[in-house]
């Protein structure tokens, strides 16, 4: 502790906009390793966006942005934005895994078939090599006899669980949340919940989109309060949730508790 | 005074040439029109553009006409193709473009979340097409390419006009010679049941694969 943390992601200046609409304005963030970060805000604020930015769902239009200290986008001379070639960007995109609000599982895969996908068909594994981790990863999200399963099959906590162990199987460093509980009915947000503490527990990165305030200010670390394409506020979860500076804060965590 | 049995076995031969045109229509067809769809969809914008043309030209002519143009135009542009040759020719080009807009259409149903993960899991374009997009997207063309497999066995009949000995030239010869009107029904039964057939290895195939869809 008291050491310099590793930068695991750092957006600098990040702009971008759909149309004539300006959704990012300028984000600056760092996510250290290990740390949990929850960005917050109302919906429209930009904060999907951000995420999306940082694996390249979404280009941005200016700014950087690093990744375990390499560039994946960049700053030139001349102030225009420049990605890294396809191959730097597929190297430095693979050290982070996603989940999606829509759980985005293939349909027409059973779960273990969902978990093996890529291990085999992009790190070239062997089936015998990543079995046992995708075992172990679905005993870990609960699911293990679910294996044979197709998703149609599961319940949206149980499907959002395998999306989880999915992104896991490819052996991230950095976890991308996107709305992860948003589409689940009430009852069933608090499995994908634990799993995810889980996850925070044994030190992983995690970056989490998220309408769960309790979530946030239990696990997180650090979170960003946004709005209108803009972070507003950050800060410790424990002095922004229960002394926010800002009006705009104050008065979307009013609303949210 | 042929019999019964000559003329079953008489229309048994046309059948044989039905079935080749079939066969080999839907085997070359189904392929071209899964290039030609994904061409279609492609960024290249003359790559694009260009199969939109093709399709629109399939679609917007008769196929009678496709087949004459193709029999009568290549002769004389010094292409000699045996005429089952040309009627391939032609019924190949035309069910592309079918099942081109029809995997088209089943393409653009898979959710653009299902891309969306497989690309952040690593996954090249082609291997997304492969392994995510195009198995899902079978699923859901299935009744459409039934549709068209069963016009495609009526619409073999279209080579009489070559003078190709299909089922239904047959029975029409037999027909006009003996002034009897059984052959028309024995045509009728070998199209149903070739049809029969198909409509059944349809429902096999869809419950196939719809397993995962409950």
């Amino acid at each position: 502790m008291g050491d310099e943390q590793e930068i695991m992601v750092r957006l600098h200046q990040i702009h971008k906009t759909f149309g004539s609409n300006e959704v990012l304005n300028g984000i600056d963030l760092e996510v250290k390793k290990g740390e949990v970060l929850a960005i917050i805000g109302p919906s429209g604020s930009g904060k999907s966006t951000t995420l999306r930015c940082m694996n390249r769902l979404e280009e941005v239009d200016s700014g950087s942005i690093e990744i375990e200290g390499e560039f994946l986008a960049e700053e030139n001379g001349e102030g225009v934005t420049e990605y890294a070639d396809s191959k730097t960007s597929r190297r430095l995109l693979a050290h982070m895994g996603m989940v999606f609000q829509q759980f985005n599982l293939f349909p027409h895969m059973t779960v273990m078939q969902n978990l093996l996908e890529a291990p085999i068909h992009v790190k070239k594994q062997s089936a015998d090599e990543v079995l046992p981790l995708a075992e172990e990863l679905l005993r870990k999200v609960g699911l293990y006899d679910k294996r044979d399963s197709y998703p149609s099959r599961l319940s949206g906590g149980q499907q959002q669980r395998v999306a989880i162990a999915r992104a896991l199987a490819m052996d991230p460093d950095i976890m991308l949340f996107d709305e992860p509980t948003s589409a689940l009915d009430p009852e069933l947000t608090g499995e994908v919940l634990k799993t995810m503490r889980e996850l925070a527990e044994d030190h992983m990165t995690m970056v989490v989109v998220t309408h769960e305030m309790a979530f946030a200010r239990e696990v997180a670390h650090h979170v960003i309060f946004m709005a209108d394409g803009g972070i507003i506020e950050e800060g410790a979860p424990d002095k922004l949730f229960s002394d926010p500076e800002e009006e705009r804060t104050k008065a979307f965590l009013q609303n949210m508790l | 005074m042929n019999g019964i049995t000559d003329t079953v076995l008489l229309m048994l031969e046309g059948t044989e040439t039905t079935l080749e045109i079939f066969v080999i229509t839907l085997v070359a067809a189904l392929p071209l029109g899964l290039l030609a769809s994904l061409g279609r969809i492609s960024k290249l914008k003359p790559l694009s553009r260009l199969i939109e043309f093709y399709i629109w030209l399939m679609r917007g002519t008769p196929l009678m006409l496709q087949l004459l143009f193709v029999y009568f135009a290549l002769p004389m542009a010094g292409i000699m193709l045996p005429d089952i040759g040309a009627a391939l020719l032609a019924f190949i080009l035309n069910y592309a473009a079918y099942f081109a807009e029809i995997f088209r259409a089943g393409i653009q149903g898979v959710s653009r979340g299902q891309y969306e993960a497989a690309r952040t899991l690593g996954m090249t374009y082609g291997q997304t097409m492969r392994r995510i997009v195009i198995p899902q997207m079978i699923r859901h063309v299935l009744p459409p390419v039934s549709n068209e497999t069963i016009n495609l066995v009526k619409d073999t009949s279209l080579v009489y006009i070559l003078a190709m000995n299909d089922l239904l030239r047959v029975a029409r010869t037999i027909v006009q010679r003996e002034f009897d009107m059984t052959p028309f029904v024995i045509a009728a039964i070998f199209y149903l049941a070739m049809t029969f057939v198909l409509t059944w290895g349809f429902k096999k195939l869809e419950a196939y694969y719809g397993k995962y869809d409950m």
